[in-house]
């Protein structure tokens, strides 16, 4: 069944009007990607109206032309500018801007690009291949299970911050902080609000990421001057693209799993690309055999991260066709433009609407390839902008992204909290504090706070032993804590290795 | 042609509503706003309600989602509006009733709204497990331990209709707060994790249908579904006041004459073929009420919750 409306999908996209919609959606996902401050759930928020007057498989194509292409283009600011364009680029910058101001931006523009367009196709295939199981996968995730992967997340910050260990717990401990203002999410208590309204509902996302990124980055490039590539390499050749692409192919197992993270990541609601795509990175440096030469221009920490966000859409349908609910911000905002168009999202969805939900995903996944194609004929006059003085590049980048922020939601309390971020982002540049443990721990303690009341709540108070219990429960717990001894038990080997000097027989 | 036009229409408007609104409303668009964001419920009904509300009007209708502070950013940007009729709002009820009768600052005062139409309301019912042994509400009640319910915040109209209609049913709950969506309190039911969930009867068709979940009753005075007793038919006629509604409202005084002319044209928006098959796809059940029967509904509400307050504080 499944396979016949694929194939459907695929020859209704090739049609004339229908490519007119997807290639639009690509374009503007591509913008609304590179533009810090705004993102997918951006775009699709702005076009839903427009949407309205659509044929509904129209704006199917529409809003997964926009899906699909966001995250490739916010690559693009965050290896050239070291400021993602979307929340989940920000584990690109890792890696993708060490290798930036090496002159190697074509590379691992190259590199981002392919692993983007394979991150989605393995995304779709791994979807396609699930959706029988879709309901046991769903309801194998209960809150236990995203207490222990919230955790899972958070050790993998300790793991993530080599050599800066106790900075980046700090930084994590003032993220879990901050995810704790506002109202607790059970009993409705306002916490560390000081009166504030604006802070009843939390601090907000979009605008804290915009400001530790953007404008935390733009203060750093401002106050350093020149360009970010520097002077030293002023007549280089830019070269590299093709390198980049087949990079990923050489690296095909650290590409497999990066999407694998990121489809399961996307399957589970509630966590997002974000997530995905740091613990894509953080598993790849982990079991690296070199895991030094990370955070200084490694194309395996642009390759990771990048087939994680975009296999992550893929995984995001999985609890939709499942039951009809949403699994990222995008998918629920894709539901809400099908309400729109007089379809109630369901358990029964794939059953009557299989149109659109494989249109979906083949928009999606056509515009995954079709954003980094696009990307890559660019690329070589995208990457001019390292060479721009910064005095002409920062002024355009922060008045965009507060534009950006405003535009969500119209509240101009969003780009007073951008400002304030980015100058606490500023500062933890200057003392080498690193933000994005802060954000990750941002992002988690709200899902980790909110599922560990309602486990204790389940289990009358006996937490431990229901999460002992479930079996997927135990399997996190495991990884949890291998993640954890891991590192440490490698070292205890090495150190005793070359003590003894004793030669490992195999 | 078109200025000519115009002024016909003006001169008619005038022998008809009185000078001082004479051009209402053709001059400039109507703002609708929505309290939440793009893509729920109060939005999907703003939204398709809107071009049909064009269309009986003659007047261009924009929806503006104010979205923030549990729905009560977009309702104080009504009550501070000019009321000419060019800004209106649509309002959670009895979301914002029960928050104002519990003494909450909501920023605006629901007794000064002009209040214009009632447009859409939902009756809840009871489910639980598709395969559960759990029959009736009698065998809920006897679990021998406070039966566990799932919902999204505390403050929803959901969870206060769980905690007094099981008050009034006489048996303890534990109420599982903190589920991103209605869909996620159902799905933590077909889990197992909780024994039942209290939700919008259209909400739970969806999965009783798919035989995911099972209605053990609904809280209403008639039989909605084959099989499913009613609260009414079990002894708890009150239970079947409780609901969800979506209405629609103006700034504090707004003229009579421009409210009665948006309440006809709500009125036949919701009659129109586009809105009612939206809503029979959908499973919305419309329910129009005019001005008056809107503001009597909005009275009996703050009063039926009223006697509650102790147990919802």
């Amino acid at each position: 069944m499944g396979f016949d409306a694929l194939v459907d999908a695929v020859v209704q996209v090739g049609s004339g009007g229908s490519f007119l919609y997807l290639a639009a959606g690509i374009l503007l996902g591509l913008c609304f990607g590179v533009i810090p401050g705004l993102g997918g759930t951006t775009a699709l928020a702005l076009l839903m109206p427009v949407t309205f007057g659509m044929e509904s498989l129209d704006a199917m194509y529409l809003a997964g032309g926009v899906m699909g292409a966001t995250s490739f283009g916010g690559s693009i600011t965050a290896i050239l500018l070291n400021t993602p364009g979307t929340a989940p680029n920000a584990a690109t910058t890792f890696d993708g801007y060490p290798l930036a101001q090496q002159g190697k931006a074509g590379l691992a523009i190259g590199a981002a690009a392919c692993s983007s367009s394979m991150g989605g196709l393995i995304g779709l295939f791994t979807l396609i291949l699930f959706i029988p199981l879709a309901k046991e996968i769903v309801l194998s995730f209960g809150p236990a299970e995203f207490f222990l992967l919230t955790i899972l997340g958070l050790t993998a910050i300790a793991v993530s911050v080599r050599g800066k260990l106790l900075r980046g717990l700090i930084a994590g401990a003032v993220g879990l902080m901050f995810a704790f203002v506002g109202s607790d999410a059970i009993t409705g208590d306002l916490r560390f609000t000081g009166g504030i309204d604006y802070l009843w509902d939390g601090i907000p996302l979009v605008p804290t990421l915009t400001g530790m990124f953007a404008i935390s980055q733009m203060l750093e490039l401002a106050l350093k001057g020149g360009s970010v590539a520097g002077k030293s390499t002023g007549n280089m050749k830019i070269t590299g693209v093709g390198l980049g692409v087949l990079s990923v192919f050489q690296n095909w197992t650290v590409l497999l799993r990066g999407s694998i993270i990121g489809t399961l990541i996307g399957a589970i609601p509630g966590l997002g690309g974000t997530v995905a795509s740091f613990l894509a990175y953080s598993s790849t440096v982990q079991t690296d055999k070199d895991p030094e030469s990370y955070g200084k221009g490694n194309i395996r920490g642009v390759i990771a991260p990048e087939a994680a966000n975009n296999a992550k859409d893929g995984g995001s349908l999985i609890p939709t066709v499942a039951f009809g609910i949403p699994g990222s911000a995008e998918t629920a905002l894709f539901l809400g433009i099908l309400v729109l168009h007089g379809i109630d999202p369901g358990p029964s969805i794939l059953l009557y609407h299989e149109r659109e939900i494989y249109g979906l995903i083949v928009a999606i996944t056509a515009a995954a390839v079709g954003a980094s194609l696009v990307g890559l004929l660019l690329s070589r006059f995208l990457i001019l902008i390292t060479r721009i003085d910064v005095g002409i590049v920062v002024p355009v980048v922060i008045a965009v992204s507060l534009t950006g922020v405003y535009v969500l939601d119209g509240r101009m309390a969003d780009v007073l909290l951008t400002v304030i971020m980015g100058l606490i982002g500023y500062l933890m540049i200057r003392f080498d504090y690193p933000r994005l443990t802060l954000v990750i721990a941002l992002v988690l303690g709200e899902t980790a706070e909110r599922s560990f009341h309602q486990v204790q709540l389940i289990s009358d108070g006996h937490a431990f032993g229901f999460m002992l219990a479930r079996p997927v429960s135990v399997i996190l717990l495991v990884v949890t804590l291998l993640t954890f001894f891991l590192p440490i038990a490698r070292k205890l080997l090495d150190a005793r290795k070359s003590k003894t000097s004793v030669v490992v027989a195999r | 042609m078109k200025r000519f036009l115009a002024a016909g229409a003006i001169a008619l408007a005038t022998l008809t509503t009185g000078a001082a609104l004479a051009e209402y409303p053709t001059d400039k668009p109507i703002k609708f706003v929505i309290p939440y964001g793009t893509g729920g419920g109060f939005d999907t009904i703003v939204r398709t309600f809107a071009p049909a509300v064009e269309k009986e009007l003659g007047a261009t209708v924009v929806p503006e989602n104010i979205k923030g502070a549990s729905g009560t950013r977009g309702g104080q940007a009504v009550a501070r509006a000019d009321a000419d009729g060019y800004t209106i709002g649509i309002y959670n009820i009895p979301g914002l009733t029960v928050a104002e009768t519990l003494g909450r600052d909501i920023g605006f005062s629901l007794n000064e709204v002009s209040w214009i139409a009632n447009l859409a309301a939902s009756k809840y019912g009871i489910a639980v497990k598709g395969d559960s042994p759990i029959k009736s509400v009698e065998d809920l009640c006897k679990l021998g331990r406070p039966i566990k319910l799932s919902d999204t915040g505390k403050d929803s109209t959901s969870s206060i209709t769980a905690v007094i209609a099981f008050q009034m049913i006489g048996c303890d709950i534990t109420n599982i707060t903190g589920y991103g969506g209605s869909n996620d309190t159902m799905i933590a039911v077909m889990r197992g994790e909780v024994d039942a969930t209290l939700k919008p009867i259209t909400s739970l068709k969806k999965y009783t249908e798919t035989k995911d979940l099972r209605m053990i009753v609904t809280l209403t005075n008639e039989p909605v579904l084959e099989g499913v007793p009613t609260t009414t038919e079990l002894g708890y006629p009150e239970l079947a006041k409780f609901g969800l509604n979506r209405v629609v409202g103006g700034p504090p005084n707004m003229p009579a004459a421009v409210v009665e002319k948006l309440a006809t044209a709500f009125e036949g928006a919701a009659n129109s073929e586009a809105v009612q098959i939206w809503a029979s796809n959908t499973g919305t059940e419309l329910s129009f009420m005019g001005p008056e029967e809107t503001k009597s509904m909005m009275s009996d509400l703050s009063s039926f919750y009223l006697q509650f307050k102790n147990l919802l504080q």
